[in-house]
């Protein structure tokens, strides 16, 4: 091998070593520490845990039909919603995290009580919720959203983020919606399909303000991207945050057979 | 005469009793009830204050009070040690439209004088 061949396949060697180190998980975008946001603390969503922008400017009746915004619904999917509220009104329309089974998913994530910590790190942003717990990923290592044929429907979805200054933006995919009849957006009754795509952005609006605005496109379900807004208030410092064992005491089981939520009482049995 | 030390935890009024589930069983209208502490359950996911109440009849009948997470309840202060057994208080409520003695807390008064949650008004809700 003469000598320019010889430095080319080193170069090629060298080259094809590197990059095989690389792979996931590494990217030159990623925003070091220092330049991310401050978002520590312990945070609390403002406004009711019913998801439309009624909760935000205090119009109020969030559980009474007929007073909020309702999503711009395709016709099916307006009928869905329709029953289902009228399940709610006699109380056959049972939460669906009532029984302590499944993960209340995306965007519901963002619609909790108790207590919220958003974690940034360069590669990665997680929601940690207590209630529930619920814990929610966005990737920022600059991998891609993987294709749909490779999603297979969960709960929370897949999401990938980028940061502009100090907003993170998002987008989430492989959402399962309403195909398994367990994921709802509010206890109204409010789902998706799984065809949803949802755009969030997220920043700091003051001091003790974090505000995301959610874009929420879905073929299947709505006529138009519906865009609806969640608040997080951060709470004094110094608060701790705790575990929360759905099952501990849970005297809210669901009648699976009727769909009513029951009450259970000092002896254990059902009182209604 | 002692002067009568009353605190109010206002803030407490806010904490989102029905989070877990949704809260169609319970009435709008509010009732007043005193009893006697028989446990306090601070648990996941609701909280439970379980109180014996003698009706006018003489017969005790124990009553389920249904509330917040003590996660957040806890960060306002409330402690397992807030209802001791045996204490004496009153409590506003908002009972299951059913009759049965189960209802969502709203506030309770002890005979100290000192509250917790928002106690407006007088009893049954006016």
């Amino acid at each position: 091998m003469n000598g320019t061949r010889l430095v080319t396949c080193v170069a090629l060697s060298v080259g094809f070593v590197l990059t095989q180190g690389m792979g996931y998980g590494q990217s030159t975008a990623l925003t070091p520490f220092d330049k991310l946001p401050d978002w520590s603390g312990l945070w609390m969503m403002m406004g009711g845990t019913v998801f439309d922008t009624a909760t935000q400017t205090g119009k109020g009746g969030v559980l009474t039909h007929g007073l909020r915004e309702h999503p711009p619904y395709a016709e099916l999917y307006e009928k869905k919603y329709e029953e289902h509220l009228a399940r709610r009104d006699v109380d056959r329309f049972p939460d669906v995290i009532t029984n302590c089974g499944v993960p209340v998913g995306y965007p519901r994530i963002m619609n909790l009580p108790d207590g919220y910590e958003f974690l940034v790190r360069p590669d990665e942003f997680y929601i940690i919720t207590e209630n529930g717990p619920n814990t929610m990923r966005v990737y920022t290592d600059g991998r891609p959203l993987p294709k749909k044929e490779d999603t297979w429907g969960t709960y929370t979805g897949v999401s990938v983020g980028h940061w502009e200054g100090d907003t993170l933006v998002w987008e989430t995919i492989g959402l399962k919606g309403d195909r398994d009849n367990d994921s709802i957006l509010d206890r109204t009754g409010l789902v998706l399909s799984d065809a949803a795509h949802i755009t969030t952005r997220m920043r700091k609006i003051n001091d003790n303000t974090l505000q995301a605005v959610l874009t929420i496109e879905d073929s299947k379900a709505l006529t138009k991207p519906w865009v609806v807004t969640k608040q997080f208030r951060k709470q004094k410092p110094g608060l701790f945050m705790y575990d929360y064992g759905c099952a501990e005491n849970n005297r809210n089981p669901v009648n699976t057979a009727t769909g009513e939520t029951l009450i259970l009482g000092a002896d254990g049995k059902p009182v209604k | 005469m002692k002067p009568v030390c009353v605190v109010l935890f206002a803030i407490l009024a806010a904490v989102p009793v029905l989070a877990h589930h949704a809260g169609a069983g319970f009435s709008q209208e509010t009732k007043v009830i005193t009893g006697t502490v028989k446990q306090f359950q601070f648990l996941n996911p609701h909280s439970w204050i379980q109180v014996n109440v003698t009706d006018d009849a003489g017969k005790v009948v124990e009553w389920s009070l249904e509330w917040g997470s003590p996660n957040e309840l806890g960060r306002q202060g409330i402690r397992p040690s807030t209802f001791p057994a045996g204490a004496r208080v009153t409590f506003k409520i908002r009972p299951v439209k059913s009759g049965a003695p189960v209802a969502a807390f709203q506030a309770a008064k002890f005979e100290d004088g000192h509250i917790i949650g928002k106690w407006e008004g007088d009893a049954d809700g006016q």
